[in-house]
Parts: structure tokens; sequence; C-alpha cells
């Protein structure tokens, strides 16, 4: 997703360039941003950036240090979360969940120990009970094994990341977009 | 080549029964008891500070007065002395020891466990325990069990072999073993795995040839990295079943990311066996219900399922259990199965799947809607309904069940729901090696993981 940092109302401003954009707060002190209503989306026009930016600010004052992030809305499509945690006993973990919030209400997601193979990517996913949101294309579902695999890949060679969260991802008929990442070392 | 050779244990030429006794309450007198019952035909050596013959047999003050070798030493004594007839052990040239005895980690004695792991690794001994049942081999005779067999009944000669951390649960499993028809080939309870833990015992069963099947029940494993080497490779060579116990919370309170506070332990195991095609049972009965298909029955070809029955209830049930089964079909009948069907039975049956032959059918009718059917090619396994409160059904119904069995390339299993006439003929049919289930969805339940086992088996890489 292509995002920036931004001091100002009007570096927001610039950054949107008359598109819809998100903007939200990045803090150690807030590791959950929308609960908190540290986050924005669909910002359009330059008033909205603008006083988007200022409720942001003041709301954040108390996060210090913290910065602002602003990031081209990514399109609609399904929400997946992609995670990482590292196993005491047997390394990194990854997991696959669909659907957003509802991940956590119906324990829907599937875990494997890294390094994945292909095939173990495409079991995750038919794991899900949720599955057909996502393999009702053979686009969407080869994107999935692929960034799974990747995510796999990464976990295994950077074994100090204890915990990691790619939620959501967004998957659309273009592709998909990573909206958020999050990694404790 | 393994950390460690556990054939030592298995299968030893002679061994020590070191705290033995006269006295009929103490756990050396009934290991030395159940060795002599089980008909154990190494050299029996029972060591005793005594030095008293014991149940007849020349007894030694300590195990250096042996002077021959040793191959496994069974050590029952009180945990402070464990130590000290350890190093003796070592010196001795002992080449592997069980310990049964508790009072260790489990009661907060880390140190003392810490010790006998030391020494045991200093002399290269193997060593399970403490602080477990031990070994059990009806092949070898080996029992270092020390619950008398009055209460509790060894299995015949089989190919399930069984690991369990508990001793209680070890002892329960192999009690109910003892009472099904497929046997066992190996039973390990190693305690608090000191020095032989899981990835070694998983291992050895991996490559032990009598062993078709294992069976865990895991309560955690003691080096990950390396049961992850093992598991790995298991379930390509033959299946696993698991049993895993503590499904806690523990450590997920403090999980910062949505993936942490999901993936907490428990579902890492769950994944684990998942990932390297165990299969997860839910309960000590999945335990048997899975052990016994996958001992007994050949890879199925495809998932469609033929149900017979001689009740219509009962085949609604299976046909039930099936329609909700993640993996498995009811299969449809070719034109040829159907013609031949319908040239053979009574207008009363309807000719469809699942195939009721009525309330009066016999052996011979059973036997003809099976031979219909066998090389049916939209046939894949079988589900035989056998009630026996029913007027046709009686011994030569069983029989002719075993008769198929033993003829047919396609899984088939039994259900047979019932009291003391049926659990005979239950007996029967699985001392001859076909699976029978007291219930329609432990049936179908068993055809599916058998399915699940294979797919993973023959999977594309």
């Amino acid at each position: 997703m292509e995002s920036r940092y931004v001091k100002t109302s009007s570096d927001a401003v610039s950054f949107s360039d008359g598109k819809p954009i998100a903007m939200k707060v990045l803090s150690p002190k807030a590791l959950h941003k929308t609960k908190a209503g540290l986050v924005k989306l669909d910002l359009r026009g330059d008033k909205e950036v603008a006083a988007a930016f200022g409720v942001l600010k003041k709301k954040a004052a108390w996060l210090k240090p913290y910065d602002i992030v602003v990031q081209k809305m990514a399109h609609s499509g399904v929400e997946a979360i992609i995670g990482g945690r590292m196993d005491a006993q047997f390394g990194p973990v990854i997991m696959l969940g669909l659907g957003g919030i509802y991940v956590e209400a119906f324990k829907d997601f599937a875990l494997r120990i890294c390094p994945i193979t292909s095939y173990d990517a495409e079991q995750m996913i038919e794991q899900l009970r949720s599955k057909d949101m996502i393999t009702y294309n053979g686009k969407t579902k080869r994107l999935v094994v692929d960034l799974l695999m990747k995510v796999s890949k990464f976990l295994v060679a950077n074994d100090d990341v204890k915990e990691l969260d790619l939620n959501p991802v967004i998957m659309h008929e273009h592709g998909y977009d990573v909206v958020d990442i999050r990694i404790l070392k | 080549m393994s950390r460690v050779d556990l054939a030592q244990i298995m299968n030893p030429k002679s061994v020590a029964v070191i705290g033995a006794s006269r006295d009929p309450d103490k756990v050396g007198h009934v290991i030395l008891q159940n060795y002599i019952n089980a008909g154990y035909d190494g050299e029996l050596y029972p060591v005793n500070k005594s030095g008293e013959d014991i149940l007849g047999l020349k007894t030694y003050k300590n195990v250096d007065q042996i002077k021959k070798s040793v191959d496994l030493a069974v050590i029952a004594i009180p945990a402070p002395f464990v130590p000290g007839v350890l190093e003796e052990c070592g010196k001795a040239g002992v080449r592997s020891v069980v310990v049964v005895s508790g009072g260790f980690a489990e009661v907060g004695n880390t140190e003392l466990e810490e010790k006998i792991g030391q020494i045991a690794m200093k002399y290269k001994m193997p060593m399970i325990g403490p602080n477990c049942l031990g070994v059990m081999d009806p092949r070898s005779r080996v029992d270092t069990l020390f619950l008398p067999t009055y209460k509790l009944s060894r299995p015949s000669i089989g190919g399930v072999s069984f690991m369990a951390q508990s001793g209680a649960v070890g002892s329960t499993i192999l009690d109910l073993i003892s009472g099904e028809g497929f046997g066992l080939s190996k039973f390990i309870s190693y305690g608090n795995a000191t020095y032989v833990d899981e990835a070694d015992i998983l291992e050895y069963l991996m490559n032990d040839k009598d062993t078709k099947v294992i069976v865990m029940y895991l309560e955690g494993v003691k080096r990950g990295k390396a049961f992850l080497d093992v598991a790995r490779k298991t379930a390509g060579k033959k299946p696993v079943v698991v049993l895993k116990a503590g499904k806690t919370a523990e450590g997920q309170a403090a999980a910062h990311s949505h993936t942490a506070a999901l993936a907490g332990d428990f579902e890492t195991y769950l994944a684990l066996f998942r990932q390297f095609g165990f299969i997860i049972a839910d309960d000590l009965s999945d335990l048997l219900y899975y052990a016994k298909v996958l001992v007994s029955e050949p890879p199925p070809k495809g998932n469609h399922v033929a149900v017979i029955t001689n009740g219509g209830g009962a085949g609604v049930l299976v046909t039930d259990a099936l329609a909700s089964s993640p993996n498995l079909k009811m299969g449809v009948f070719s034109a040829t199965a159907q013609k031949a069907l319908r040239k053979a039975m009574p207008s009363i049956v309807s000719i469809r799947n699942p195939l009721d032959l009525a309330g009066d059918a016999d052996y011979q009718r059973y036997g003809t809607a099976i031979e219909a059917l066998r090389n049916d090619p939209g046939i894949d396994m079988f589900v035989v309904v056998a009630l026996f409160q029913t007027p046709g059904a009686d011994s030569k119904l069983a029989a002719e069940l075993v008769r198929f069995k033993d003829n047919m390339d396609k899984p088939m299993i039994v259900v047979s729901v019932g009291a003391q006439y049926t659990e005979m003929h239950k007996v029967l049919m699985e001392s001859a090696g076909l699976p029978v289930y007291d219930s329609p969805a432990a049936a179908v339940k068993a055809l599916s993981a058998l399915l699940s086992y294979n797919v993973y088996k023959n999977r594309k890489r």
C-alpha cells in the first residue's frame, strides 16, 4: 500500500491529491488502533482530510512518541489476516484467517509450523470454514498461497520476530493490499 | 542415526529387576511375577538387598554381583536410592534402564531428576522414566508394568503400538486394547521423559517393523525441534493417531497480536499434527476406533461408500453421519450392480444406497449383496450394518462377513449395536481382523480418518 508519514495537515492533503485516503496514528502505546479510534477511513476532499488530521493529532497527544500515517484507500474485497508467532517449542508458526473481525469471533483460522510447503498453504485455506470466500476464484487462492509462502520465509529468516500480524490483507480483483502490519520483536 | 537405541529395552536377552521383593504388595514383586507369568524366556535376575531367593529365582544383593551381561534393568526402589543404583548399573555395564519409581520432578524434586538423567547419559544407558509404567511387548514378552494381570488384562500380539506419558491413561488404554481384536505391538509409558523422550520413541516406533499403527497420548514434548524432525517423516511410513491433553489457554493472556491470541499452545500442536498427517482423536475411545480401522483395512481408492443394512433406521443413521462427514460420500450403484441386485433380492428390497436388506436378511442375502457390489467401480468402501437382534442374523453372518473381508481389496467395516449376543459376534469378527463399531457415528468417523490418512500419504508434493 502506498503510504507516507505526515507532519502537517497540508502534507496529508497533498498526499491525497483529491483521492480517498485513510489516516492512522502509529504509537507503541496503542496496539489496537481501531478500538482506540485512531483510524479514519475513506477521507474524501481536502476539508475532510485536514479535519481528520486535526482530530487525530489531538487524540494522539498522550501517545507520544507517535506518527501519523496516510494511505491510499485499499480496494474493497475480502479481508484476511495472516500472522505469525514464535513458538518456544516448534519455532515460527504461521496463521491464516478470513473475514476481519470475524476471525476471532468464529475462531476460524488455520495454523502451520514454518517453513510451509505450497501443499501446506493450500491445506490451510481448505481447513477454513469460510474458505469459499476466497476459493471462488483460482487467482485469489494462488495469491493467498503465494503470500503465505512469503510470510513463512520471512518468519524463518527473522527469528527475532515474536509476533506478526498482517491485518487486514484485502483481496480484490486486482490482487491484494496489505493494509496494516504489526511486528513485535 | 537415532540418539538412543530402544531395542535393548524392548527386546532384552536378560533383565534385572532391582527392588524385587518377596512381599506381594511391593511393586518389585509384581514386576517380577509378571515377567514369570508372561513366560519371558531370557535371563531374569532379581536384585534385593537381602539376597534371599524370590519366587524361586536366585536373587542378587547388587547388580554388580550378577557378573553377566544385563540388557535391561527395571528399577523399582524409592527415589532417593535411584542415583546410587543407577551408578552401580552403569559401572556393571547394564545396557538400558526403566525407572518406574516416582518422586522426581513431578513432585518438585527436579534436582534429583536431573541427577539421574546425567548418570544415565554418562554411561550411555537409555533410560525410560522415571515415574512411569515402562514397557510391554507381547512378542518379546517384556513387561515392566507393576500392575498385576488379574487387574489389567494384557493384549494379544498385533500391530498397534501405544506411547503415553501418563501411566494411568496408558494402563487404561492397554486394558481397553486387550478387549479389542487387533492386538498390541509395543506399549511404552515413558513418564517424565528425562532421557528417552517423545521424539526418540516416535522414531523407534516409526522404524519398528512390527508396528503398523502408532497411537499416542501426548501432554507435551520435551524437545520440540527433534520431535518436529521425526513427526515430519512418520505419517509417510505409517499412520499416527494422537490424543493431545492440556487444552489450556496458558501463555495466551500476554499475547499482543491477533495471531498470538488465537494461536495458542494447544492449537499449535493440532496444527503440527494436521500438517504432518497425524489423525487427531478427540477422546480415548477415538484412539481405539481409529487404530482398528487403520491397522486392518486397505487404502481406499476413492471416497464413495456403500451402506448395506438389515435395519432401515440404522441405515439412515449411517447415511446421516456420512452426509455430515467432511470427506465421505454415498456411492451410487452401477447399472450392472443394480441389475444383479434386482435379480437376486426379494421384491421388498429397494435397490438403492443405503441398501436395506430387510429384517429377515440372512448371511446369504448379505453375501449376495456384497458380491454384487464388491467390484462396482462406483463403490470404494463398505459399511455393513449387522444387527444381530434380527431373526436372520446369526453366527453364519459373522463368518460370511469375515470371509468377504479376507477376499476384498476395499475397506469394509461393520456396525453392530447390542449386548451379549452382539458382543460375542463382535469379538469373533474382530479377532479375524474385521473392525466392528458400536455406533454409526463412530464407524463413519473411522472411515473418514482412514481416507484422510491415505489422502495425506498420497498427496502431491
